[in-house]
């Protein structure tokens, strides 16, 4: 090896911008057990000098018993499953709206140039605000949160759908018709296909706005739901369980996202 | 291809779009008048717009835009001075690129809002409370991109620099920064919209604040038209924010 | 302009496809297109003819912006409104007829479905059965080289090998016309001329009438049997040159003194029209930098 390249590591040190040899996967595993290993014993030290509160950072010990304790806590299932109905019914009612609302808006430059502003313009407003509203709509129950996720996850939707269909290679079309493709023939062996990518990525997506929308109008007010089992602890001031569940959270919205990018074979 | 009907649709697109939320509102005064919906539930958009002087005025919403725009402020500028060193640092280190990668993209989908009761405890109901959430939940957008935009430098740029003998923060000010500053900045501005997002949000939430609090308080007081008239001011004031830094993103990005 | 078409017809060089009583397979007769109308309109095609044979290789070369793709459209059938005629089999075409195959100069291929699949795709539109449909489209995948390759996926192959996959996906349909517009416009020259032969052999195997829109002078004359040299803006016929090149051919003709001679020879025509189409462009540039200063 240093006969080969001789001058190369000196060379490679001036040049820090773009230095680069291949990265060894041992490399990377070392640096996240690193990362790992300090980031626990920076906390767990933080936690024994008693510097903030105990409570406010609890030894890693207190939280994995908590998580222990959560998994089998009845509640906490019970809880999960009325979240999980609330997000699905969202996504299918949000996604399935969204999906018709792109096809009209990328299909049609008309009706795309008069509404897809209103459209791109609301998506990234916060949708929690619309939550004192859903209640008057739909009452104190999952309805509400069903309308808010719903409304969160149709915009995703809509705009990846539409920009999907924007965005099919016209080349393709081109093919298409110059094979003479029926109409129904260009819908199922053309633009679907073509589609398939962006409408699935807008699917995923919409999935993790529905979900932290649905969470969230739980915390502000509901009597059941994962949201309302976090403002319950955090009322109890029970940290180590607070920390528990907002990991299992944030694991089983991870799960969620990698597994519809598996299924949809979109990436993170 | 000049499509001779490109001239008379510019117009006719945005009018139909103006004329059919105008005509929606129209339909829907209508049915309520009618009592086929219900004046319990959904105030006469009329009266929604009366009231929004009637906010303006009444309930200060000056100083609670203010409010709102202080937690911004800061919620930005910390977002861009940590994100962008830490984008940087993962650009410049592959190593720790190719270890951390993943992680960041999975913090950007998380729920990190979710953690607000956390930073309750942490700061109580306070500002700092909202920044802190606010800068957690805006980070990852503009890390990715700083990282994407500084890997997607043309290597001749920087080849050129090298022939030119340049020293590393000159290669970073003079050639990296300004080449990766369009993508930079589409990570600034989707960051930003994460801070709005949860700053308003979290404001609402905690019925702390500004413009967030101000839709809680008038939801709490039951005053259907009020509500409805302060979440179409916020929807308007979000709507600004994004429009202006579109405008800058566009005027950012070198011209084709 | 017929009259240029018919000079090149008494132009008594031996046509290679000498059939003096066949009827043309493609008739181009006085075609004109214009985009737009008032003072901003353009003319893309101006009064066009000329004829194609059966089993004759016919180039269309023009500079950049000459209306070529335009013309590609229209014989198409892809732009359906134009002025005059484009008659296949006697019958004028508007929308996209049997009788014509297109390739088109993007990358094509459907990036979702693999060789077999993508050339088998004309077939199943056609509702051919699944043995048969195989049959036909590997027969093609043969004919362009790519035995072996028939589970590949588009994005694992080089660009040369996805607009070979192109090319039998249309041939697979039995074109009598195989229309390609600068199909190669995206490769390097050595891949170029590499596929060159195989079109030559393709078209000598099957006989295939073939019309090439292309602004590559030496794969215009490696190719064809006649060039229509169009001019620049609006795309009108300047001249039509029999190709005398021996065949088979292979690549190896580029080195011969007589292709040298025919290069040169076009490139003398083209050039005026080049060289105007490369001013009227920098003049738009100028202007448009005004306006954006101004």
């Amino acid at each position: 090896m240093a006969a080969t390249e001789p001058v190369r590591p000196k060379a490679a040190r001036s040049q820090g911008w773009t230095a680069g040899g291949p990265v060894s996967g041992r490399d990377t595993n070392l640096i996240r057990i690193g990362i790992v290993l300090g980031a626990a014993i920076l906390w767990e030290g933080v936690s024994r000098s008693g510097w903030l509160f105990q409570d406010v950072v609890p030894s890693l010990l207190a939280i994995g018993a908590a998580i222990g304790k959560m998994l089998v806590n009845p509640a906490f299932y019970a809880n999960l499953q009325v979240t999980a109905g609330e997000v699905f019914a969202s996504l299918a009612i949000g996604g399935a709206l969204g999906i018709f609302t792109g096809i009209a808006l990328g299909s049609n430059r008309f009706l795309g140039a008069a509404f897809e502003p209103y459209v791109y313009y609301l998506a990234p407003t916060p949708r929690i605000i619309f939550f004192p509203v859903m209640i008057m709509w739909f009452g104190v129950g999952a309805a509400s949160k069903i309308a808010l996720g719903a409304l969160s996850c149709f915009f995703t939707v809509a705009l990846s759908t539409a920009g999907g269909m924007r965005g099919i290679d016209t080349v393709l079309i081109r093919v298409g018709k110059s094979f003479r493709a029926t109409p129904w023939q260009m819908g199922m062996k053309i633009y679907l296909p073509a589609m398939r990518v962006p409408v699935l990525n807008g699917i995923r997506l919409g999935f993790g706005t529905a979900m932290v929308t649905a969470l969230l109008a739980e915390t502000k007010l509901s009597n059941q739901g994962l949201g309302y089992m976090i403002m319950q602890i955090y009322s109890r001031f029970d940290m180590p369980s607070l920390y528990a569940l907002l990991i299992i959270v944030f694991i089983i919205a991870g799960a969620g996202n990698l597994i519809l990018g598996r299924v949809t074979g979109t990436n993170a | 291809m000049a499509d001779a009907g490109a001239g008379r649709s510019r117009w006719a697109a945005p009018a139909l779009g103006a004329g059919s939320v105008i005509a929606i509102f129209a339909a829907l005064e209508i049915l309520l008048k009618t009592g086929i919906v219900n004046r319990f539930i959904v105030p006469y958009p009329s009266a929604v717009l009366l009231s929004l002087e009637r906010i303006i005025v009444e309930e200060n919403v000056l100083g609670r835009v203010g409010e709102t725009a202080f937690e911004m402020f800061f919620s930005c500028i910390a977002v861009i001075l940590i994100g962008v060193p830490i984008g940087t640092a993962l650009y410049r280190y592959r190593a720790l690129r190719r270890a951390v990668e993943d992680w960041v993209a999975a913090l950007a989908a998380a729920p990190l809002v979710l953690a607000f009761p956390l930073f309750l405890v942490l700061f109580g109901r306070s500002s700092l409370t909202i920044i802190v959430m606010s800068v957690i939940t805006g980070l990852a957008p503009i890390i990715i991109k700083t990282t994407e935009g500084l890997a997607g430098v043309r290597p001749v740029l920087i080849n050129v620099g090298k022939s030119l003998k340049m020293g590393d923060s000159q290669m970073f000010w003079k050639i990296l920064i300004p080449a990766a500053l369009p993508v930079i900045f589409s990570g600034i501005r989707l960051s930003w919209t994460f801070v709005l997002i949860s700053v308003v949000g979290i404001e609402f939430l905690i019925n702390l604040g500004g413009l967030g609090q101000l839709i809680n308080d008038l939801a709490e007081r039951y005053d259907l038209p009020g509500t409805y008239a302060a979440i179409l001011f916020v929807v308007g004031v979000s709507v600004c924010f994004f429009m202006i830094l579109e405008r800058v993103e566009t005027w950012l990005r070198p011209n084709p | 302009m017929n009259n240029a078409a018919a000079n090149a017809a008494g132009d008594k060089a031996v046509p290679v496809m000498p059939a003096p009583a066949a009827e043309a397979q493609l008739v181009i007769d006085r075609v004109s297109k214009r985009f737009g109308e008032g003072p901003g309109a353009v003319v893309a095609v101006d009064d066009m003819s000329f004829d194609v044979m059966p089993g004759e290789f016919v180039a269309c070369i023009g500079p950049s912006g000459c209306g070529k793709s335009t013309l590609f459209n229209i014989i198409g059938g892809l732009q359906e409104e134009y002025v005059g005629n484009v008659m296949i089999d006697k019958s004028r075409i508007a929308g996209p007829h049997a009788a014509v195959g297109m390739v088109f100069q993007e990358e094509s291929t459907f990036p979702w479905r693999n060789v077999l699949d993508n050339v088998a795709f004309p077939l199943e539109l056609q509702n051919v059965g699944q043995s048969e449909r195989r049959d036909r489209a590997q027969k093609f995948i043969s004919l362009v080289g790519l035995q072996g390759f028939e589970k590949r996926m588009p994005s694992e192959l080089s660009g040369g090998m996805r607009q070979r996959v192109s090319i039998a996906r249309t041939l697979v349909s039995g074109p009598r016309i195989l229309l390609m517009d600068e199909p190669f416009a995206a490769l390097d020259e050595q891949t170029r001329l590499l596929l060159g032969d195989k079109i030559t052999q393709i078209q000598q195997e099957l006989h295939q009438t073939t019309l090439l829109i292309t602004h590559n002078l030496t794969e215009a004359v490696q190719l064809s049997d006649r060039i229509v040299v169009m001019t620049y803006r609006p795309g009108r016929v300047k001249r039509i040159v029999n190709i005398d090149l021996p065949r088979p051919r292979t690549s190896d003709v580029v080195s011969s003194p007589a292709f040298g001679k025919y290069v040169a020879e076009i490139w003398g025509d083209l050039r005026e029209e080049a060289t105007r189409g490369m001013e009227e462009a920098e003049a738009g540039a100028a202007a448009r930098g005004k306006t954006a200063r101004g």
